[in-house]
């Protein structure tokens, strides 16, 4: 084994500065996850993902527009002609459906607001369908913090091993190098550059969606659906009974409100647990929007990348011109006084 | 004979045996009072009286529903269409097959604990009640349905005439979800309007009145709150 002489490493071994640089990147990839506080927001990210799962598809949503839309149909015809033909069997004016049937002209009235405002939600759900799915095909959320604190702990093991053993060096940089390669080529693989910028766009549209106002304000709305229905199918339908009116015959002329009445178990199973699980997730939704924009998140993997394998290529091992010293000492003409 | 009375000798023995009889007295009445303070549990069922409608206002047992931000006493209360109270904000109930709610065990719904529809299955504290559309009822289980938190029996204790208790394993069955209404919850607080049990019992005739309200975490209706009176008799096991 040569000996080596000198005050300096004699074997190759990194740039200081680089060396430090590269040190600081691991720290900062390990930092990052608690300054984002991510261990904590993306499990949650992860949860709503998972809550929102069933609700998320073509088929569920095309049937929840369907539902509203039934809803829609039967209270049209309770507040219109169904009003009329009682107002017309009983001798009253039609005006005076709030006089016979308070609760059922009361829901007519609420009715066009819910309507506006659950038809805009489900569009807006709907037309994230896409963004949706792109999230939900990344790894899981709960894994992001440690897509860098792994990196981060390799970083730091191998610059550490530069440090104590310098002529690993060598073969520590090219790990260095393949890590920084991992790093660029991961977001590519996971194509997060088109799926965290939809992520970021789903956020945004949920904005309004997924708050604990709006959250309470359709429970109101289910509350006033609810008691509407029951008016409808509890006052209405028997007082058209009353008129006069068979079954058949209320089923011919007011097809909107027996659709609306036959289906009502199918509509409170379909749309409960939906509003259940927005409910659910609204602290979920606002630990992931607190998260930094989606669309940065494949440059907080290819920034590192860069520079972690950029560094490393530069720094070193470094040339002869670098290290006087490195002449072994068998080699070199013995020294007065050597023997 | 002559006896030479000692001087004070009564007077002292006055003083000590009124001493003994006072310390005695407060003994025996600190005895008592403990025995009287201490609450009695009240291990049986608490039998349902069904909910009726008596000169337009509900009487016997009923549940009620306040909205999220409103008061349990004020309301704003969720109307129930489906319910056969005049007042749509009460829903008045029925006794089961164990005829209402016991205490120091469970009385678990069935293994299917829904039919097709999201009816509850439930019957043994109350009958499946129609709640807009879909039968709710009621069970006490040993792991709380929503929370998966371990729970324990229902208990209810009297003192002086005054009920207390803890039903954190009570919860409601509707449209295939399970929504707990204990009080306190099953993780032993009480969130927002979640009211301790209370109520009154009498011991001569063992009819009983209870109360609680406990607010409903998660869920579609996270934040509204269940107010629950059941009255009716109690019978010991």
């Amino acid at each position: 084994m040569p000996v080596l002489s000198g005050q300096s490493s004699p074997v190759p071994g990194p740039r200081r500065w680089a060396i430090g640089v590269i040190a600081a990147i691991g720290v900062a990839l390990i930092v990052l996850p608690f300054v984002f506080s991510m261990f904590a927001r993306a499990p949650k990210g992860a949860s709503m993902i998972a809550g929102f799962r069933p609700y998320m598809t073509t088929a569920r949503l095309d049937g929840n527009q369907r539902e509203i839309r039934q809803i829609n149909s039967g209270v049209h015809e309770a507040t219109t002609t169904a009003a009329s033909a009682l107002a017309s069997g009983s001798g009253h004016a039609a005006g005076s459906l709030a006089a016979r049937l308070p609760d059922v002209a009361a829901f007519g009235s609420q009715w066009g607001p819910i309507d506006t405002s659950m038809t805009n939600m489900l569009t807006t759900i709907q037309s994230n369908l896409g963004n949706y799915d792109a999230v939900a095909a990344l790894p899981k959320f709960t894994l992001f913090p440690w897509f860098f604190v792994i990196p981060g702990i390799i970083v730091l093991i191998i610059v550490l091993i530069a440090v104590v053993r310098p002529r690993l060096w060598s073969a520590a940089r090219w790990v260095l190098i393949a890590l920084g390669i991992g790093l660029i080529l991961a977001p590519v693989a996971f194509q997060m550059f088109s799926r965290a910028p939809a992520g970021g766009r789903m956020v945004k549209a949920f904005q309004t969606i997924e708050t604990t106002a709006n959250v309470q304000s359709i429970q109101g709305d289910f509350g006033t659906i609810a008691s509407g229905q029951g008016a409808i199918q509890l006052e209405l339908v028997p007082s058209l009974r009353s008129a006069g009116l068979t079954d058949a015959q209320i089923a011919a002329r007011f097809p909107g409100i027996v659709r609306l009445d036959n289906n009502w178990v199918g509509i409170l199973n379909d749309l409960t647990p939906m509003i259940g699980a927005m409910s659910d997730n609204v602290g979920n939704y606002q630990a992931v929007a607190a998260l930094p924009p989606f669309a940065l998140f494949p440059w907080f993997f290819v920034l590192p990348g860069l520079l972690i394998g950029g560094l490393a290529f530069a720094a070193g091992p470094r040339g002869r011109r670098d290290q006087p010293n490195l002449v072994p000492v068998r080699n070199r003409p013995a020294a007065e006084g050597e023997s | 004979m002559n006896y030479r009375h000692a001087p004070g000798f009564g007077r002292t023995s006055l003083v000590v045996g009124a001493a003994l009889l006072a310390t005695a007295a407060t003994t025996f009445a600190a005895a008592s009072t403990s025995a009287t303070t201490a609450p009695k549990r009240l291990v049986g069922t608490f039998l349902i009286t069904k909910g009726t409608n008596v000169r337009g206002a509900p009487h016997g047992s009923y549940f009620r529903m306040v909205d999220p931000g409103g008061s349990t006493t004020k309301g704003k209360f969720f109307s129930n269409p489906d319910s056969r109270a005049i007042n749509k904000t009460f829903t008045l109930i029925s006794p089961g097959t164990a005829g209402g709610l016991k205490t120091g065990s469970f009385q678990p719904a069935p293994s299917t604990a829904f039919d097709a529809k999201g009816d509850s299955r439930a019957k043994s504290i109350i009958l499946p009640t129609n709640f807009t559309g879909i039968n709710f009822s009621v069970a006490t289980e040993s792991t709380d349905a929503q929370t998966k938190i371990k729970v324990s029996a229902p208990s209810i204790t009297v003192l002086k005439g005054k009920l207390s208790g803890d039903l954190r394993a009570f919860a409601a069955n509707w449209n295939n979800l399970s929504f707990n209404q204990g009080s306190p919850k099953p993780n032993g607080t009480r969130p927002g309007l979640t009211a301790p049990v209370t109520g009154t019992y009498n011991a001569k005739t063992h009819a009983y009145v209870l109360t609680w309200a406990s607010e409903i975490i998660g869920g579609p209706f996270n934040d509204f709150t269940g107010v629950w009176h059941l009255t009716g008799t109690f019978r010991a096991k």
